[in-house]
Order: structure tokens, then sequence, then C-alpha cells
């Protein structure tokens, strides 16, 4: 949750981009685009799909408030001449048969796609729990492209991958990427993490499904987990209990915690949690006094969440005050670190955001015993 | 003579100033709790409202000890330095100290690439905040063990002064490059650091932070004679039979007790320690060091208290990091010191 922060400035910073770099081609809002469009992707608000003869075209929005832009780029299939009426449209030739990814998401979304085998380079390899691109990354078949968080360029333009899907804002006509576009590499933005909801976060997987030619797998797929999800999110929501839940932990003073606008907000609404801050407003973190989340804490029913820590003696070394919880006597403390490989990388981060209806599973079992039919957790376990 | 009883009541109105001060920073924060509230969960041990038991007794006063603690020993710290190097501008940071600290916990924070140096001392049962902690003292005490070593060949006290500032500009370019190399979430969480707290010393932190604090005071007080001798020049400390070398070194011993201890637990805190020897010598008018001492405790004391106080937000639940309010309220309150007389000494 500490990176939501930095994370917004860089989207501020780079909604300025946008407005530099796509002048008029693509003034208009996505959401006000065709009633084809909004077929195509439902619970997505940062990307769109349109199919048209021959051709797809993709506007990915930026979320910035108040922004209106998009950047737009054609699916074109190879050899296919470039249609008219879409200036400033960036071309992609698919389907996409190698790709650089730069963000775990990225990587999960490729493997549902059942296309993790077409990832010739990762951002970071040190974070990735994908046993393909990981036996990849031993082999070399799959290269680490980013250098202490900067591209090297020279190594993905050797690598001549069909696109780049970064995990950065919508900004790929910035300066960052400029030396690829030169190069002829489209560079397309993958925006999952700024989604408010998590079929919403999960929804991206049809962009992959449309570059990799994949969407008669992929968009079915899908449609089982939105069901499936909304289906656990109907009796999270009607649970005739509502558990009270507290979630990360204070550092030095200060508690940061998802607003009430926030993707992880959502995910509690639907699993018939009472969080205190729902009401809030914005989609990032507050930060809070100790003290003002301590009546709180104190009482919770369930700390989920918790942080980098593995059993209940780490969370006392980060500070003995935790001892006084209720959730933290009672044991019910629950962590997303149950897929944590040997290397330290949380599958959390990665497949976890392609099967929101799993983390709902978890989070409905914990919160609520008894109302679905018992099961292992798959992300989240109990810190003891 | 007659000033004497004026000083006495000026000292008396400082701790007056203190207590209050410390009740204020008691009854602030961002939730409300009413003074019978306060007093319920300071003097009985099971209070009508636990939560407010936990707040007053496991988060407010714990900040507000380590405020007095850290509020005395930087402006000591401070006050020392002033004297050592004869420059008005000197304070607590000034030998490296505080850079120390920082780069023992950049390495904590951002070992992103040296996981295994932080397994093996977790091995030695050091984990959470008190591997933070461990980190900040080792790299504050091995630049204060160097500044030691380096000091012993140097003749002069400006020589000395460049160093410090050599060794800090050395230690910040260490941590600037292992910034440079890690995520931004774990540069966040340093970036974080670097603001200082005095909200995450509890149990026994605490206890250790008062007796590093307390051992570096009475370092200090012990040396009041020769610091006073050091103002006078060295040549004429030499003259009364003074050991420059033996005084320095004890000084920055005392100093990096100080710096070091509070840089670990709290994080770096600026300009309490150079703006309150000032304001002492301001109201007491005086040179000696067993006036000055007390009197740095006392307002260093407070001051930080009140910009405890201050740090809350009205109306909001947040609450803004104490170094920055140390800074929006120490700077000007240097300016308006050098306004009220002409000249700004550091004796």
């Amino acid at each position: 949750m500490t990176c939501h922060a930095l994370r917004r400035q860089i989207l501020l910073l780079s909604s300025a981009l946008l407005l530099f770099a796509c002048g008029g081609s693509g003034g208009q809002h996505v959401a006000a685009d065709s009633p084809a469009a909004t077929a195509e992707v439902r619970y997505a608000k940062g990307f769109t799909i349109v199919d048209h003869a021959g051709y797809k075209e993709v506007k990915i929005a930026s979320h910035a408030a108040g922004s209106r832009d998009t950047l737009e780029y054609l699916l074109l299939p190879a050899g296919a001449a470039v249609p008219g009426g879409h200036p400033g449209a960036r071309v992609i030739r698919v389907p996409v048969k190698s790709m650089v990814v730069t963000g775990s998401p990225q990587i999960a979304e490729a493997a549902f796609a059942g296309v993790a085998g077409r990832i010739v380079g990762v951002g970071s390899g040190q974070y990735v729990f994908d046993s393909l691109v990981r036996e990849g990354l031993r082999t070399g078949r799959v290269r680490q492209v980013e250098a202490e968080d900067d591209l090297n360029n020279e190594l993905l333009i050797s690598l001549r991958p069909d696109v780049v899907i970064t995990m950065t804002n919508p900004d790929a006509g910035g300066s960052r990427y400029r030396t690829l576009l030169q190069a002829g590499i489209p560079v397309l933005p993958d925006a999952d993490w700024l989604e408010t909801t998590p079929l919403g976060k999960a929804e991206w997987v049809k962009l992959i499904g449309a570059l990799t030619g994949r969407e008669d797998i992929v968009n079915p797929k899908f449609d089982s987990i939105a069901a499936a999800y909304q289906r656990l999110a109907s009796i999270g929501r009607s649970a005739p209990q509502r558990p009270s839940v507290i979630l990360e932990m204070p550092f030095k003073g200060t508690w940061y915690l998802p607003a009430g606008g926030s993707f992880m907000a959502a995910f509690l609404r639907d699993a018939g949690a009472d969080y205190h801050w729902a009401g809030t407003k914005g989609e990032g973190s507050l930060a809070l006094e100790f003290e003002a989340v301590a009546p709180e804490a104190l009482k919770a029913d369930y700390w989920l969440d918790i942080g980098a820590v593995d059993s209940k003696k780490e969370i006392l070394a980060r500070d003995p005050r935790f001892a006084a919880f209720h959730a933290f006597r009672t044991g019910a403390l629950f962590n997303y670190n149950r897929r944590v490989n040997d290397a330290g990388s949380n599958d959390y981060w990665e497949s976890g955001v392609v099967n929101p209806q799993l983390v709902l599973g978890d989070l409905i079992r914990i919160l609520h015993p008894g109302l679905l039919p018992p099961d292992t957790l798959v992300y989240y376990k109990q810190l003891k | 003579m007659k000033e004497r009883p004026i000083k006495r009541l000026r000292l008396g109105g400082l701790l007056l100033l203190l207590v209050l001060a410390f009740l204020l920073d008691l009854s602030t924060g961002s939730v409300h709790i009413p003074l019978k509230g306060i007093a319920g969960a300071l003097f009985s041990r099971s209070a009508a409202n636990p939560a407010w038991h936990f707040i007053i007794a496991g988060i407010r006063l714990p900040k507000a000890c380590t405020a007095i603690l850290a509020g005395c020993g930087l402006s000591v710290g401070g006050l020392q330095m002033q004297t050592l190097f004869r420059n008005p501008l000197a304070d607590p940071s000034i030998l490296g100290i505080t850079a120390g600290a920082s780069l023992g916990v950049a390495a904590v924070m951002l070992a992103g690439g040296s996981v295994a140096a932080l397994y093996a001392i977790g091995a030695m049962g050091m984990s959470g905040s008190w591997l933070i902690i461990g980190a900040a003292c080792i790299g504050a005490g091995a630049v204060m063990l160097l500044v030691l070593a380096l000091a012993r060949r140097l003749q002069d006290n400006v020589m000395m002064l460049i160093l410090g500032i050599m060794i800090g500009s050395l230690t910040l370019a260490l941590i600037s490059i292992w910034q440079y190399f890690s995520n931004p979430e774990e540069v966040k969480d340093f970036l974080l650091w670097t603001f200082g707290s005095l909200g995450g010393v509890t149990g026994g932190q605490l206890t250790i932070l008062a007796a590093v604090v307390l051992a570096g005071l009475a370092i200090a007080f012990l040396s009041s004679k020769m610091l006073d001798a050091l103002l006078l020049g060295e040549n004429y400390a030499r003259s009364m039979g003074l050991s420059v070398g033996t005084a320095r070194s004890v000084i920055i011993c005392s100093t990096s007790l100080l710096a070091g201890g509070i840089t670990a637990f709290c994080g770096p805190i600026g300009f309490v320690g150079i703006a309150v020897p000032h304001i002492a010598r301001f109201l007491f008018n005086t040179a000696s060091h067993r006036r000055l001492i007390p009197a740095c405790c006392l307002i260093g004391a407070t001051l930080l208290l009140l910009c405890d106080a201050l740090a809350q937000l009205p109306g909001t639940q947040s609450a803004l990091p104490i170094n920055i309010i140390t800074s929006l309220v120490g700077a000007p309150l240097v300016v308006a010191l050098l306004l009220r007389q002409t000249t700004i000494h550091a004796w």
C-alpha cells in the first residue's frame, strides 16, 4: 500500500505528458465510446477494445482527475494495411509472438492466456513467481530488462519483442519510451493497478488476449471467473454477520490504510467485512496516526494483510503494543503470504491479480467460517 | 549577585513550561480525550475506557517521554558541538554521526542486494524495529570510532569540523548509491524514516533510549569545566592544564551517544540542536556550561513537546512528521534571536 502515493504522483505527472503526447488524436473519453466497446470490457475503466472489421482498436485511458485523454492502438494482423481515420494511433502487429512485460500482474495475465512462453523479457526477475518464466530466466530464454528502475533499452531493442507491456501509467508517449518507439517497438501501458475493483483489475487479461489472439480462451475464462466472483460477493455481502477488520500495521507512528474507494476496500465490501474506513473518499491510502486507528485496532475481530511478517513473534518484534489488539489475542491474524517461493516472490501479487474469486473466497472463508464449503485457503494463511 | 535570583526564576519558569508542554502534548491527538480520561489512564491500572487507556499509556505517554529525552539530548549535543568548534552553526549531526546512523538504517531498509548480511543479523536474534535500531547504532558507532581515531591525529578544531562534514558527505553519498539501486517502495520506507518520528519508541526501547541519553548527559555535565575552558581558546585551555585531546574525545563520545542513540530510535530530527543552545544563551546570558546544560535540557524538551503537539493537524486524523515541524519552528526562532542581537556567538 505504501507505493500508492508514489504511483499517484507518477499518475499526475504522466497525465501532463499525455496532454502533450496525444494532441488532438485521442481527445475523447473511453467511457463515451460506442456501445460495442462497453459490451466487450465490463468492469475495467482503464481500457476499451473495439472490434472493427479486420482489426481491433484499443484505447487506454488516463484516470487522472479531470483528464479525458486516451492512448489509441490499432491491433493489425501482420501485413494488413493501416486503416485510415485513426491519426496518432500506434500500430501493433498481432498476434504477438514475443513480448516483454515489466510487472508481476502482466506475467500472471500471460499465464492466464496460456502464453507465458511468449515472454522474452521481464522487468525485474527478482519477484517472478511463475515457474515457466523463472525457468526461462534461469536458462537465459527470458531476460531481465529493467536495471534499477530504468529500462535497459539496448537489451530491449536487441530482443526485438513484438510489444513491450509496461506497468507504468498510460504515458507511453512520454520520454521514457522514446528510444524504444524510435526503434519501432510498440510500448503498451497496462494500468491494471489503477483499477478500483478486483474484477476491473483482472479484466486486463482481455488486453493480453486480444494482443496474442487468444480471446477465444481468455474471454470465456474471464467470464466464468467474473461469475464466480459475483456469486461469492453476493454470499459475502449478505452474510449474517459483519466482522470488523483492520489492515496493515503502523510504521513509526503512521498507519497507512486503504481509502474507501480503493481496490482493497472493494474486496472487503464484497467479503462482508465491517471496515471502519469504508466510507472515506479517495482511491489510494490514508495516512493516519496510530492513535486514530487504535480504538478500532484494539477491538477489531480480524487483522488482515498485516505486511512483511510471518508469525506472531515477528509482529511483536515490530511493536510490542500490538499484543493488546483483540485479533492478536484471539489469533485472528491472516496474511496474504501462503504462496511465497524460496526466492521471496509472493504469488498474491502475481496470479492473485487474475484470480480475484480465489482471493475473495479466502476472505469469506476467513471472515465467515461455515458460510462456504470448507477448503484450504489459497493465498492467505493464519499467523501463529 | 542580583542576577542570580532572576536566573533561578527563569529556570523555575522553564520547569513550569516543561510541565505544561508535557500535559499539552498528552492531551493533543486525533482522538479527543477529556482531561478526566487522561488522568484516569495515567493513574489507574484499569481504565473505564480501554481505548483511551491504550492511547494515553501506550501511545501518547511513550511519545512524550521520547520527546523529552530527544529534546534534552539533541540540545546538549548541539551545545557541546558549538562549544567544541566555537561555531554557532554546529549541531549534533556535524560530526557525521547522524549520517552514520542513517547509513546503518539504509543498509537494513534498502538491502535489496545484500540480503545474506541481513539473515546473519536476524540469526543473532534481532528483528523488526530492533534490527533498524541496532543497525543505526552500529553505523553511528563506526563513524564515531573513525572520527575519534582521526581526531587524535588532528591538532586543530577547525580541521576537525571540516573532517566531520566530509565524513558526513561521504556517508550520505553511500546512502544515495544504495537508494539509487533500490525499489521505489523501499526508498519510500527509508524516506519516511528520515522524516523523524517520536512515535515508534515503546517499552524496552524507551528504557534503552533513556539509559543512553542519561549517560550522554552525565558525561556532558561532568565535562562542563572542560567545555568552559575550551570556550576561551585551545591555547588558554592548555595553559590551564587541560589536555585538549582528551577533552575532545570525551565531548565527541558524549555527543555521539546522544546523537547516535536518538537518531537510531527516532530518525534524524533537525534544528533542535542548533536553535536551543542559542535560546539558552539568550535567556541566561551566561557561558557557564554548568548552567547552560540544564537550561538546554529544559528548553529542548519543552520545544520538542510543543513541536509534537503542533504536528497534529487540526481537524484531521493525520500528523506531520516531527522533522518538518522542528525545522518550521526552529528556523524562525533562530532568525528572531538574530534580529534581537547584533552578533551571534557560540559562547
